[in-house]
């Protein structure tokens, strides 16, 4: 038996304060994922960044005049000349 | 109540009601002012409220070189910045002292404007760190991309650089800075009511990076073209020089270097003077390395043979009023002793007789006189002659590279031209063209007199040739040295100032590099071969074998070995014994022989002992005696 309380027209403020509540809920969980898209989005770029300066360092450590300096005061090496070459 | 009293109490309900009416009207007006009216302006003010917008700057786009290392890049950098008027004055000490400024620059610097103003721009991050840790009102830290060039001067005149506002302004970096540019993005971000940033930002435009370029370049060539040009500039105390390293095949520019070199992260350091890309942008008169391209005109004009003799006038002849000389007066010379001799006279006798047109014509089809081209800003087009401003003494002296100014790399490519049996092949910097290599090459010689001239050019760099110090041991080096007079302001030559050069190209058998070295203003010699050809040999020796080409053992004098007959004997000749040069260097040419000679007159040894063994291509070494 329907309790004498209950109307039809209850529905409609119920209805309303469940959207309202859904409405805050997903605006909630929008801006959640907003903040995590953009710790992403930050670390992306970060990770883009130390990319960028890796490659460089790395093309600064292997550069070759680098590499022949090093050879050559350090390890005691000379350039090859073309007769001690061999290609396998 | 009385009627009076009625219309009384009427006429106040009715003048309550049109006040509210009236109320209410003006209500509606209102609304309709700030709904309607106004709506764009307070709209816009609303949302400069709530919303924020910045511009978020695009990297410039990579550069690398044909194996992908790279060459310049961009790496976001922190700047320092302030809002003048929010700095307090009391702070400003303690600011200066971090950023490592006087106070004095930074109080100048915050006394310019009221608004946004620079105070250190790309700054190392520790010096950011300091700054923003002191908290100071107005003062910001901004993000900013800095250009950075690893190979550093090894690379600084071809890629010139950046300046601070990420803009080119040399080189590959300025001539190409506007696919190397970034587009710059907008980004609206959200502000709560305390006016700090909601996560929900929107792109309005995303940035988009500058476009990277693949270069033909290949940094250890480089590298090594460098070294070997600074090492043979400073061995003469030599005022400069250039460098061009050309694959012949393609046109691939594989390294550009000049010297005196400068740093191109730090540019300012150095004099504008020293950031011009010598290989480019300087002309010189490019002397005897001129004397291959008149040579093969009057081969191809079909009058002179490669075994044709021409009479050297024993150093000076008279051309019109002028005399030109000889460096070494000869007698009789056939086309091979010319070139190999280096005679000024011979060539200028070829061209007088086939005339101007002909040689201009071969001149211009090998790209002197025309820029290439090549993508580089600054390029030279050189300079050559209109053909009627050619009399006899223009011909005579462009013949031998004089009243022609020419830069490194056209030379370079007419080089080429040799190598490839005729054909020029357009210098290519980037490595997308590489494609294209078909529709940038066009004949320009004959093939068989492309082929004679290669062989010339190879005794060019004998014992007996100008050009004998170009050789690494195990290679063959066809090219030709060149020592021009520098040219004067008042139009005439001066006196003590030469361009020393050498032109050549490696292996001869299947050309892989053309190289072109140009010394500026030596010292301790002018010769193009004692100057210039050991900065080629430097670089030909360690090119060729990192290339993967391997030197031949037979050249190592060490580990020659005999030729042992394997077929039927080819020649009728047994024996080269008490031939002339003129003898031998014809029937090397017929047989296709590889000739090495040493001294002059008529031979008196000879290796191998047996040349009926020898097949086309096989090395033939004789001894002349008077």
């Amino acid at each position: 038996m329907m309790a004498t309380w209950l109307r039809p027209w209850l529905l409609v403020p119920v209805a309303v304060g469940v959207l309202a509540a859904g409405q805050i809920w997903m605006s909630h969980l929008r801006y959640e994922l907003a903040l995590e898209n953009q710790r992403v989005n930050t670390d992306r770029q970060e990770t883009l960044q130390q990319s960028s300066t890796l490659r460089l360092e790395l093309a600064n450590l292997t550069r070759p005049e680098r590499l022949r300096k090093t050879a050559q005061e350090k390890l005691g090496m000379a350039p090859p000349k073309p007769m001690q070459v061999v290609h396998l | 109540m009385s009627d009076k009293q009625q219309v009384y109490i009427r006429r106040r309900i009715e003048a309550v009601a049109g006040l509210l009416v009236l109320g209410l009207l003006l209500l509606v007006v209102r609304a309709v002012d700030l709904q309607w009216v106004q709506s764009d302006r307070l709209t816009t003010m609303a949302e400069k409220q709530r919303y924020r917008e910045y511009t978020a700057l695009a990297p410039r786009g990579s550069i690398y070189d044909s194996k992908g290392r790279t060459l310049a890049e961009s790496v976001e950098i922190p700047s320092i910045a302030a809002m003048a008027d929010e700095v307090p004055a009391e702070r400003m000490g303690e600011l200066a002292s971090a950023l490592g400024l006087s106070t004095k620059t930074v109080q100048h610097k915050l006394g310019k404007r009221k608004g946004f103003v620079w105070l250190a721009r790309q700054v190392p991050p520790s010096v950011a760190e300091r700054v923003m840790a002191l908290n100071i009102p107005g003062v910001r830290h901004e993000k900013e991309w800095r250009r950075y060039q690893p190979m550093g001067p090894e690379t600084g005149h071809l890629l010139g650089f950046v300046g601070i506002d990420g803009k080119g302004l040399e080189g590959v970096e300025r001539a190409w800075n506007a696919s190397l540019t970034g587009e710059s993005g907008l980004r609206q971000v959200r502000r709560d009511a305390r006016g700090h940033s909601l996560p929900d930002g929107t792109w309005l435009r995303e940035p988009v990076p500058g476009q990277p370029m693949t270069l033909t370049i290949d940094a250890t060539i480089q590298s090594i073209a460098y070294a070997a040009l600074a090492e043979g500039v400073r061995d003469q105390d030599a005022k400069g020089g250039s460098v061009v390293v050309m694959r012949p095949k393609d046109g691939a520019i594989l390294a550009m270097a000049s010297w005196p070199g400068f740093n191109p992260n730090n540019f300012r350091h150095a004099k504008p003077g020293e950031w011009r890309n010598r290989a480019v942008t300087d002309v010189f008169e490019p002397g005897s390395t001129m004397k291959p391209f008149s040579v093969a005109t009057a081969m191809a004009s079909g009058k002179w043979k490669a075994d044709s003799i021409v009479y050297c006038e024993k150093g000076a002849m008279k051309v019109a009023d002028y005399t030109i000389h000889d460096d070494h007066p000869e007698g009789w010379l056939d086309l091979t002793g010319i070139i190999v001799k280096s005679s000024n006279i011979g060539v200028a006798k070829l061209a007088l007789d086939v005339g101007a047109a002909p040689l201009h014509a071969m001149l211009e089809r090998a790209g002197f006189g025309r820029r290439s081209s090549l993508g580089l800003g600054g390029e030279s087009p050189g300079i050559v002659l209109p053909l009627d401003r050619w009399g006899p003494v223009e011909t005579a002296n462009i013949a031998f590279g004089q009243g022609i100014a020419v830069t490194p790399l056209q030379l370079a490519a007419a080089f080429s031209v040799l190598a490839n049996e005729g054909v020029y092949v357009a210098p290519k910097l980037f490595a997308d063209q590489l494609q294209d290599v078909e529709k940038t090459s066009e004949r320009v010689m004959p093939q068989d007199i492309a082929h004679q001239m290669k062989g010339m050019l190879e005794y060019a760099t004998s014992q007996d040739g100008t050009g004998s110090k170009a050789v690494p041991v195990g290679y063959h080096v066809a090219g030709k040295t060149g020592t021009a007079q520098k040219a004067n302001a008042q139009g005439g030559y001066s006196k003590g100032r030469y361009n020393a050069v050498f032109a050549g190209f490696a292996p001869v058998e299947n050309p892989e590099l053309v190289i072109v070295v140009v010394v500026d203003e030596p010292k301790r010699s002018n010769y193009g071969g004692q100057v210039a050809a050991p900065v080629f040999r430097h670089v030909a020796e360690s090119a060729l074998p990192y290339l993967g080409i391997m030197a031949e053992r037979d050249q190592q004098p060490d580990w020659q070995t005999m030729q042992i007959a394997a077929e039927a004997p080819a020649f009728e000749h047994e024996s080269l014994y008490g031939m002339s040069m003129r003898e031998v260097r014809r029937l090397a040419a017929q047989r296709g022989l590889r000739l090495h000679v040493h001294g002059s007159g008529w031979v008196g040894r000879q290796k191998p002992g047996n040349i009926m063994a020898l097949n086309q291509g096989d090395a033939v070494e004789v001894w002349l005696n008077e």
